[in-house]
């Protein structure tokens, strides 16, 4: 349900203070800064991801001394994405790759516990007991991405610290938030509004010479991440006065609906130049109502450029074959290493770690898909399952 | 249903077309074309007639099986799980090397398999139909999620499937699904009216108690509507895995509600004993209307749910009204026999 | 008294099966699980099952009268929202909670008048409302953020205690000790049992069939429209979605409880139980562990099981009362056994001739619209 997209164009202000916090916290160990480098808020592309790589350091005595730290103590964590997708599924694979390296490495152990609600219905309240659940059961650490409200979230995160269970957030628009308010240790994902939205809006405006007339599908109206990148797109309109949205409608996040949402708007609008797809599914949607109106996706020159936003195996492998422009690659690899690198570095050496870690986010086109492509597939065969 | 309109003794053509019992639902329809036809000119057109016929085939093949459920006094919440798990079984048999025409069947088949589970349910383990049905919905939709991990299907799209699933058009606007769709509900008019099934269903469904006493075989009219709910839904999940070319384990959710929706709109009754085919075609044509006007008019997607909402309540009051004016002509009717 | 009458007496106490399938339920995630039977785990349990307990309740009504009410989820949230948005803009505690209750009055109002003074389909109608609500929080919430009420006394509606028990709970069970009261011992708690079962011949025996229908989603209304209060002070914020799905759980735990759809049986209390059972069933699986992937499957297999021995149990007690009445039937004439029987679903099999699920819906008539 839950995506996003970008690269590094716009770095705010919450970026540079996490790259900071970051240093800080590698303080403790500086060598273990330059092993974990993927792991940095601006490293993702850095190392390889997956495969049977340690991580080791090129200092054994560093190692040994962390593994003597570590002592083969045991983590259990839960993770608990709002819904079970490839998206998440991405993630969860590139935290295992992590995992193994780090265990390999420093013989740490982890016990993985995930838990997705199914999204029928109750999917909210079920995540709060989920966390609940795990607070009771004294987990290390659990890991959450949530459509729940803030205010009830912040609630069930304060009592889950207090018991000493610590919380991470990943995937989660807390760019909305003041960081004060959030009872969380770290929020490792991206920017929705800089990293995705206004990436989307700009690209956009680049590949049509800043002039165009633009249909929008969104998702679901009120949800936190629309938002987020909702104003990171009006910024790109604001700033390339020549783009006009001239229809949107509801896709929920959604492929059939997409679609059906698309070809209604191409009905009233047939001589659109762009669609921005809030996800990529909708995206992948919206490019079979073109075909099915018999209009000409962008072939470099000319035609619809669509757009979406995820960074999906599938997604890929469509912008390949020539069936989506573009997408913005929200990270799910970078995320999933990252945040079990921010739990290592946090629970288990006790260093402290920004509040906000940004990975990069990067536009995928026809150009870059096959490096994109090969990062997640290298990360889909973890050495391990956990 | 039809013998009131039958009895119907008013005389003139305005009369017999507001005697028709989805007479109030038609009504909404005229009313919505013409006002959104004024309003948006690109809304009469060919095109989005096209769009509309194949946007509304889900929802029309799900609600005809739902009318059969109904009619036996039964509801069928499952048909939405049950579309997505059908959808996944076909997928998944065409990535696994079976031809397509087997992969397809294999989809069909399945769903007429979990409509048959239902069926069984209710009958022989006596269990409810809300409560049975329900719990396939939950069993079905955990199963679809277990077995992708919450990774879609892709790559199971045979070029053949574009053209079955209407993706691709040879025919100009009249694709394959639209064309099953004629044939499924030509289908559930000639089972509704002229088999033994049919007659025994609203039987069965407006009384029970006298069906069985006088020698119906009423689980076997319940296991049989089930299983054509099932087959169905089945049949909606193979067209859907085709138009979007991919299975996600979310496919189908929230349909059981349109589904329902639509078969009531064309006067089918939980009460059972009520509901005919066309009857459930007119309910996925007001359902698919209002979501294509409300698409291109541009209404905002905050205040989407309170329209969709409004247009159903007038759907039901348009019907009421024409069923009042029914009642009245009738009645006049019969003071100017008395007389 | 012969053993095999004192086991027909115990299994004829009304919600007995559904009672001992949540028994059965607790003893297992007990031994499941060190984390089950804490203070704070019964407490969360019971605080979070509230609102769904209070929607079933409500809904005990409409369903014996023959109805159904899709709305209540919605109302729940949209009143919430009217609750915190009334004492945000600077009105008193109890304003807020007369704004909450209010919007469920309203959405009662309308349900009645469509359903019954217009005598349009119940599903549709509620159906449609449902739509409307959901869609008038979210226009409401994309307005404002709606979170962080600071009045103490609201907040302690849920979040204080009384003699140790968490006021949430104390409201709820008097507000659902009330409507068992009035659904069993008043009239008007007879009237509906009566359209539920036979609305022509309460209809002949002067019962207003129109009042009934009006009065019982009016009922249900208010009591979403007081769950949302309860909801409001619970998550002090609201957001889009909020009570999506309560409806199906509200439903679903009034038919575990033994409640037919056809209407014209139920108690609040079989209701209470069927909502516990629930959710019990699904925190009790959180708390053993086991991947959400299998709730859906695990809970629907449960609810199969669970209905099934209910039934299996009703089958039981039918054979054996006609035995002993064939065979005793003087003992037991003018017994406690008789009324019981009478109150419990076992009595309704043996007129059932037909198979129970083929039961559910029996002769149509106008005034039971759905």
């Amino acid at each position: 349900m839950i995506r996003s997209k970008a690269s590094d164009q716009q770095p705010s202000r919450r970026n540079l203070l996490s790259s900071a916090g970051l240093g800080l916290g590698a303080l403790a160990g500086a060598s273990l800064l330059s092993a974990c480098s993927t792991v940095t808020p601006t490293g993702g592309a850095a190392a390889p991801a997956g495969g049977a790589g340690s991580a080791g350091t090129n200092n054994p005595a560093y190692d040994s001394a962390i593994k003597s730290l570590v002592n083969g103590r045991t983590v259990q964590l839960g993770w608990t994405p709002p819904i079970l997708s490839e998206m998440f599924n991405q993630m969860e694979k590139a935290a295992f790759g992590r995992m193994a390296e780090l265990e390999q490495t420093y013989g740490i152990n982890w016990k993985w516990e995930r838990s997705a609600p199914t999204g029928n219905f109750d999917a909210v309240e079920q995540q709060v007991s989920i966390v609940r659940g795990w607070t009771a059961r004294k987990f290390d650490a659990v890991l959450v991405c949530t459509g729940a409200n803030f205010a009830t979230m912040q609630d069930v995160y304060r009592q889950a610290s207090s018991s000493g269970t610590r919380v991470f957030q990943f995937n989660q628009p807390v760019e909305l938030y003041d960081e004060e308010k959030i009872n969380t240790v770290s929020n490792i994902g991206y920017d929705n509004r800089w990293q995705s939205g206004y990436l989307a809006g700009t690209f956009i405006a680049k590949t049509l010479g800043g002039k165009g007339k633009i249909i929008q599908i969104m998702g679901p109206s009120g949800s936190d991440w629309s938002k987020a990148r909702q104003i990171g797109f009006e910024k790109a309109l604001r700033e390339n006065p020549g783009l006009e949205v001239v229809g949107s409608a509801d896709g929920g996040y959604l492929r059939d609906k997409g679609l059906n949402a698309a070809q209604d708007l191409l009905t009233r609008n047939r001589d659109i130049n762009a669609i921005y797809g809030e996800n990529e599914d909708m995206a992948l949607g919206a490019s079979q109502a073109v075909d099915a109106a018999g209009l000409k996706q962008w072939d470099g020159q000319q035609g619809v450029v669509i757009i979406g936003a995820d960074g999906l195996l599938s997604g890929m492998e469509s912008i390949a074959a020539g069936k989506l422009t573009a997408t913005v690659d929200v990270g799910s690899v970078d995320q999933g290493r990252s945040f079990i690198d921010a739990v290592f570095r946090s629970v288990v050496l006790g260093e402290t770690v920004a509040k906000t870690i940004e990975v990069p986010t990067r536009v995928v086109t026809k150009d870059n898909v096959a490096a994109a492509k090969a990062y997640i597939e290298g990360a889909m065969r973890p050495a391990k399952s956990y | 249903m039809s013998t009131s309109s039958v009895i119907g003794i008013s005389s003139t053509r305005w009369g017999k077309v507001l005697q028709n019992p989805s007479a109030g639902a038609l009504l909404l329809v005229g009313v919505l074309v013409i006002s959104m036809s004024i309003a948006f000119p690109t809304f009469p057109s060919a095109i989005n007639a096209g769009n509309v016929a194949n946007q509304m085939v889900f929802v029309l093949l799900l609600a005809l099986g739902m009318t059969v459920v109904l009619i036996t006094g039964g509801i069928d919440l499952s048909v939405g799980s049950i579309m997505g798990l059908s959808a996944g079984v076909g997928a998944y048999s065409i990535n696994s090397g079976a031809p397509l025409i087997l992969g397809l069947l294999a989809a069909v088949g399945a769903g007429a398999v979990l409509g048959l589970a239902n069926g069984l349910m209710i009958t022989r383990l006596g269990l409810p139909d809300f409560i049975a049905t329900l719990a396939m919905l939950g069993i079905a939709r955990g199963l679809l999620f277990l077995w992708t991990n919450g990774v879609p299907f892709i790559g199971y799209m045979l070029p053949e499937y574009y053209v079955i699933s209407g993706l691709e058009r040879p025919f100009g606007f009249i694709t394959v699904p639209i064309i099953i769709a004629a044939v499924a509900v030509l289908a559930i008019i000639f089972v509704l009216r002229k088999t033994s099934f049919g007659r025994h269903a609203y039987g069965v469904g407006s009384n029970p108690h006298a069906a069985l006493l006088s020698g119906v075989p009423v689980d076997r009219v319940k296991i049989t509507a089930y299983v054509i709910s099932g087959l169905m839904a089945g049949l909606t999940g193979m067209l859907m895995a085709g138009r979007t070319t991919t299975v996600a384990p979310t496919m189908g959710l929230g349909y059981e509600i349109a589904a329902i929706a639509a078969a009531i709109i064309g006067g089918a009754a939980l009460t059972g004993g009520r509901g005919h085919a066309l009857g459930a075609v007119l309910g996925a044509l007001v359902l698919s209307i209002t979501a294509n006007a409300i698409n291109i008019a541009g209404v905002s997607s905050t205040w989407q749910q309170v329209v969709t909402g409004s247009v159903l309540l007038l759907a039901v009051v348009f019907d009421r009204a024409s069923a009042l004016l029914r009642e009245r002509s009738t009645r006049s009717a019969g003071r100017l026999a008395v007389t | 008294m012969s053993a095999r009458e004192r086991l027909v007496r115990i299994a004829s106490i009304d919600g007995l099966p559904i009672a001992a399938a949540l028994v059965a339920a607790a003893v297992f995630f007990t031994a499941a699980s060190p984390f089950f039977l804490t203070g704070e785990n019964i407490r969360n349990l019971l605080i979070q099952s509230v609102f769904v307990i209070l929607l079933a309740a409500g809904m005990t009504y409409v369903l014996i009268v023959g109805g159904i009410d899709l709305s209540v989820g919605s109302t729940t949230g949209l009143s919430a929202a009217m609750t915190l948005m009334t004492i945000m803009n600077g009105a008193p505690w109890p304003v807020g909670i007369l704004a909450g209750i209010g919007t469920g009055v309203v959405v009662g109002v309308i349900n009645g008048f469509f359903i019954a003074i217009l005598q349009i389909n119940a599903f549709i109608v509620t159906l449609a409302t449902l739509s409307i609500g959901a869609g008038a929080l979210q226009v409401i919430t994309s307005g404002t953020q709606l979170t962080g009420v600071d009045s103490e006394t609201f907040l302690a509606l849920t979040k204080g205690n009384i003699l140790g028990i968490p006021t949430g709970l104390v409201i709820t069970l008097v507000i659902i000790a009330l409507l068992e009261w009035v659904l069993l011992a008043t009239p008007y708690g007879r009237s509906l049992f009566a359209v539920g079962t036979n609305p022509q011949a309460a209809f002949l025996a002067g019962t207003s069939i129109r009042r009934a229908n009006f009065s019982v989603y009016l009922l249900s209304g208010v009591i979403a429209g007081a769950a949302g209060v309860l909801l409001a002070s619970h998550l002090n914020s609201v957001q889009p979605g909020l009570g999506q799905g309560y409806e199906l759980s509200a439903i679903a735990a009034a038919v575990l409880g033994g409640i037919a759809l056809s209407g014209g049986r139920g108690s609040v209390w079989r209701s209470l139980i069927g909502a516990l059972f629930l959710a019990t069933l699904s925190q009790g699986l959180q708390l053993v562990g086991v991947d959400p992937l299998w709730f859906n499957i695990v809970t629907g297999a449960s609810i199969v099981i669970a209905v099934a021995f209910d039934r299996a149990t009703q089958h039981f007690i039918a054979g054996q009362l006609r035995s002993l009445a064939r065979k005793q039937s003087h003992d037991i004439s003018g017994g406690g056994l008789e009324a019981e029987a009478l109150r419990s679903p076992a009595a309704a099999a043996p007129i059932e001739v037909q198979p129970a699920g083929a039961g559910n819906h029996e002769i149509t008539s106008g005034a039971r619209n759905i």
